[in-house]
């Protein structure tokens, strides 16, 4: 059976697997810069007291929790035209990553937020600061360090959604498996070096998130 | 200390405040005057609404009816900055609330900076200064999880000493410590008293009302049920539930 194995194709498609795994790395990084930004809009809207912000905030998040990336994906990418936006393939693509992770970052945001004891803003509030001060200045920082190990999940499963995109034929790390699989017959060669890849991906991730932390010190540590 | 529009009054004046939990009438009809440099003591058993009612003063809890002028502002007026009216009102947590991601001194010298807008420098040299008062100038660099609890509440008085402000509430600021540390606390509330500041404590430290406060306040269910000096309070209470209050804290 493993005679079958052909590590020469592979190596001969590693040019292709090559620009595949560049694709994935940075439209994925873009993707996630996009939800960072989406995640943040709508946590601060999530966070209003009044339904005018709250409620299309919740909404959203939840239209996008309920429904499959693969719906949404295709609904940008052959429902827009319909609507009059033709938009390119990739940025279909980053738009769609971008508007899935950014509702599940929203909530990680709004977690994060939450997770602060409420004697914290008590301090903050007695001390005279205004809401932007304590926010800045004592929740957010705090905050920050505790979604770090739910953002590193979420930005994994964002690279690993961004397979997704190869059926919208962005030319990203999935299809390049796709084209050894068609053009020579040999799906198991193709989807076991993507995976590969992938894994290779995901160790890189934990290294950052890791990284990231010790940047931010053990200073701080909660009492 | 009077402003205009104003009848005179104390730097804490509480008429007629009620206040409700639900259902739940946590301040009866409470009136009660706080003179500037006067140390007040409030005690009562658990729920009474002692806590309630000094985080009222700060606004950390609205007021339902009454009046509450703090400090020449009526409460919940439209014309009072709460903002500005907090920055002279330094409240102590019973578990501290230090900021765990900064240092003693970031803690002391952050809403002095931030919000009195002093620079930092000058800030700094006032926060070790006070930091050395409360008898840590070595912990200076420490950050909260590197203190005991003693130290933690020593650097929260600190901290609101920073602000420089004309009022000081207490809430239970030794009943999170072990009995070891008590003393130093107290000791540090002392000093702060003797300097003059207005100071309002929820406690039950017995020794500490009785050397500091001109008056101490007992309250139960809600409502102020006596108030007189603490040799009038300790030797002669007036009410049965204040004796039965104080044979409960002081049997042991």
């Amino acid at each position: 059976m493993l005679e079958n194995f052909s590590f020469r194709t592979i190596v001969e498609y590693l040019p292709l697997f090559g620009q595949g795994l560049v694709t994935t790395v940075w439209l994925s990084a873009l993707s996630f810069v996009g939800a960072l930004i989406v995640g943040i809009v709508l946590c601060a809207m999530n966070l209003q007291r009044g339904w005018l912000f709250r409620a299309p905030a919740k909404a959203y998040i939840d239209a996008v929790r309920a429904t499959p990336l693969l719906a949404q994906l295709y609904f940008l990418y052959f429902g827009l035209p319909r609507l009059g936006f033709v938009l390119p393939e990739l940025v279909v693509g980053i738009l769609a990553l971008s508007l899935n992770s950014g509702a599940y970052i929203a909530e990680i945001i709004r977690a994060g937020i939450l997770s602060i004891p409420r004697g914290q803003v008590e301090a903050s509030v007695a001390s005279g600061m205004t809401y932007v001060q304590r926010m800045r200045l004592v929740v957010l920082p705090q905050a920050f360090k505790v979604t770090i190990p739910p953002l590193l999940g979420q930005a994994i499963v964002l690279v690993k959604d961004s397979a997704l995109l190869s059926l919208i034929s962005v030319s990203e790390l999935t299809r390049a498996g796709q084209l050894l699989a068609s053009d020579r017959f040999m799906p198991a060669e193709g989807f076991l070096t993507i995976a590969a890849f992938y894994l290779l991906l995901y160790y890189g991730l934990k290294g950052l998130a890791g990284l990231s932390s010790r940047w931010l010190g053990t200073a701080g540590a909660r009492t | 200390m009077t402003k205009t529009g104003l009848a005179k009054t104390g730097m804490i004046d509480f008429r007629g405040v009620n206040k409700w939990f639900g259902s739940l009438n946590v301040l009866k009809d409470i009136t009660l005057s706080v003179e500037p440099r006067e140390v007040v003591v409030v005690c009562g058993p658990s729920g009474s609404g002692k806590s309630t009612l000094i985080r009222c003063v700060n606004g950390l809890e609205a007021i339902k009816n009454g009046d509450l002028v703090v400090d020449g502002q009526r409460l919940g007026d439209p014309a009072t900055n709460m903002t500005q009216l907090r920055t002279e009102i330094g409240f102590v947590f019973q578990s501290f609330n230090l900021y765990p991601h900064k240092t003693a001194l970031e803690n002391v010298t952050l809403a002095p900076i931030h919000v009195r807008k002093i620079p930092r420098a000058e800030a700094e040299k006032a926060g070790r200064e006070l930091l050395a008062k409360v008898g840590l100038a070595d912990k200076v660099n420490a950050y909260p999880a590197q203190l005991s609890g003693g130290q933690q509440q020593r650097v929260a008085i600190a901290r609101c000493l920073g602000m420089r402000p004309k009022i000081m509430l207490f809430d239970e600021p030794t009943s999170a410590l072990d009995p070891e540390m008590i003393s130093e606390v107290l000791d540090v509330m002392v000093a702060v008293a003797e300097e003059g500041m207005t100071m309002m404590v929820v406690t039950h430290e017995m020794g500490f009302a009785r050397k500091v406060a001109q008056r101490v306040v007992f309250m139960d269910a809600g409502a102020i049920v006596e108030s007189g000096t603490p040799d009038e309070f300790f030797s002669h209470p007036k009410t049965d539930r204040s004796r039965a209050f104080l044979s409960k804290i002081l049997r042991h």
